[in-house]
């Protein structure tokens, strides 16, 4: 029962600290790295959690948000990592996985809801010729949208993911997952090696 | 009126959506400064719809463009009818440019440089959990905060500065279509960052194989040692040859994980591990 209100209460909270990518803010709360140590310190594990939150902001650092480009979204990564591993039962290795994949998945996810809202330019235009400027609600339906969608999505992937923990066989896999979780802070560090590198030797 | 609009700026990419990109956000920042300039209902309208136009640029430095639109604003009120036909031209202009600056320094250099001040962070309090699992078990909550939030800390507080010197700036000199772009030495900013960026990455790449040499070199064979030091190595070299093929980190990740599955999973080799 602690374990399904936690995973509800961390699907919120993901939601929220999700609003800080793009909607309010910016200050960067909404990284893996911070998302996975937060949740990791909810759900029982604030080791794996910062683990699992550095390791995926070393591969998500590859992405750049220029211009309209939906990136991969971090903050899904790290949360239904973490929630794999604390609600489902799974190997840090194969939550790590689970969470690359839940944040590749969650980028149409995001292009849709974005999309959805060009429709409202036309009502809100509306609203202002009308004489009625109040601007306020738009952005926090806005907000309250996006919240509500990245904590859906992160609670029905934790919910999968406790579904997958209870097939049987499972750990063949863990010996294979946890020599590939192992290497991933060299490809990590390769990485935040090359970003830099490629800059220093770019010209302009 | 600039505090307001300086409040308003954080949610200068809410609402964005693909037709308009942040046009919701900066009329919504704007409008404490547009209700005051045009005390009439009718011009006040005009102006904001005006606003509720095409607009996106990089979120720190849309704070540029806010105070010089303002100013702008302030001078079409005061029957500056010029002002309002150049207003979307500037609007435009600089927008395009504070973008390419707040791309580079933002997002290319500063974003990263927060993993690395949680990375080093962590090492000066002995915290290598993140390169070998099953290492410092006991670990103190504050002390895993430490590390992100100092990354954190440091980009909010230069992020935040910004923004506010933006609408600062964009304001004392607004009008003009260079206005602001000039308010720092962004080409030796930039160059800085990339210099300061590349030293932590090495740094941190060295600890890493210090650490992982360290670990090993008691109890391994020079054989093993060498197994263990040139894995990585091959790690960051498929990850360069990759790259270069246009494949992102993502393929590379997916690549290890199946070779990995392929290998100890499926052939069942006896398990390899890095360090000890």
């Amino acid at each position: 029962m602690i374990v399904v209100l936690r995973t509800f209460i961390s699907a919120g909270l993901a939601g929220l600290l999700g609003l800080d990518a793009v909607q309010a803010g910016q200050f960067l709360f909404s990284r893996p790295a911070f998302v996975g140590t937060v949740l990791g310190w909810l759900n029982g594990c604030p080791l794996e959690g910062a683990r699992l939150g550095i390791l995926l902001e070393l591969l998500y650092i590859d992405f750049i948000p220029v211009g309209g480009v939906v990136p991969p979204n971090g903050t899904a990564a790290a949360a239904v990592g973490v929630l794999a591993h604390s609600a489902g039962g799974l190997a840090p290795s194969l939550s790590f996985f689970i969470g690359i994949a839940a944040g590749v998945a969650y980028a149409p996810l995001e292009s849709q809801v974005r999309a959805s809202r060009s429709r409202l330019n036309a009502l809100i235009e509306a609203q202002v010729s009308s004489g009625d400027f109040r601007l306020r609600r738009w952005l926090a339906r806005a907000l309250l949208i996006e919240n509500a969608v990245m904590g859906a999505y992160v609670l029905t992937l934790a919910g999968l993911a406790a579904l997958l923990g209870r097939l049987p066989g499972l750990a063949w896999l863990y010996p294979g997952t946890d020599f590939a979780f192992s290497l991933m802070p060299w490809l990590g560090l390769s990485g935040l090696y090359f970003r830099f590198r490629t800059q220093i030797y770019k010209k302009g | 009126m600039l505090f307001s609009m300086f409040l308003r700026s954080f949610f200068i990419q809410a609402g964005w959506n693909y037709e308009r990109f942040q046009n919701l956000g900066f009329a919504f920042s704007l409008q404490p400064a547009l209700e005051k300039i045009y005390p009439d209902k009718e011009k006040y309208k005009a102006a904001l719809l005006r606003h509720l136009q095409i607009f996106n640029t990089q979120p720190y430095m849309a704070a540029f463009v806010l105070g010089n639109i303002i100013r702008m604003e302030e001078r079409a009120a005061a029957g500056g009818e010029a002002d309002i036909k150049t207003l979307p031209g500037v609007k435009q202009a600089l927008a395009s440019s504070f973008a390419s600056i707040g791309d580079r320094i933002f997002w290319g250099r500063l974003k990263p440089m927060t993993v690395q001040i949680c990375l080093l962070v962590w090492a000066a309090c002995g915290f290598y959990g993140w390169l070998f699992t099953g290492m410092n078990d006991e670990l103190p909550l504050g002390l895993l905060l430490a590390g992100p939030l100092s990354g954190i800390a440091v980009y909010s507080v230069f992020s935040v500065y910004i923004r506010w010197k933006g609408l600062k700036d964009g304001y004392a000199c607004g009008g003009a279509n260079n206005c602001a772009l000039d308010a720092a030495n962004w080409p030796r900013l930039i160059r800085l960052l990339t210099a300061a960026g590349f030293a932590m990455s090495l740094a941190i790449v060295a600890l890493a194989f210090a650490l992982l040499a360290g670990f090993n070199c008691v109890a391994c064979t020079k054989g093993d040692l060498l197994l263990k030091l040139g894995l990585p190595v091959a790690v960051l070299a498929l990850h360069r040859v990759l790259r270069a093929l246009g494949r992102s980190v993502f393929f590379t990740a997916g690549l290890l994980l199946a070779l990995s599955i392929l290998l100890f999973s499926a052939l069942k080799l006896g398990p390899f591990k890095l360090y000890l």
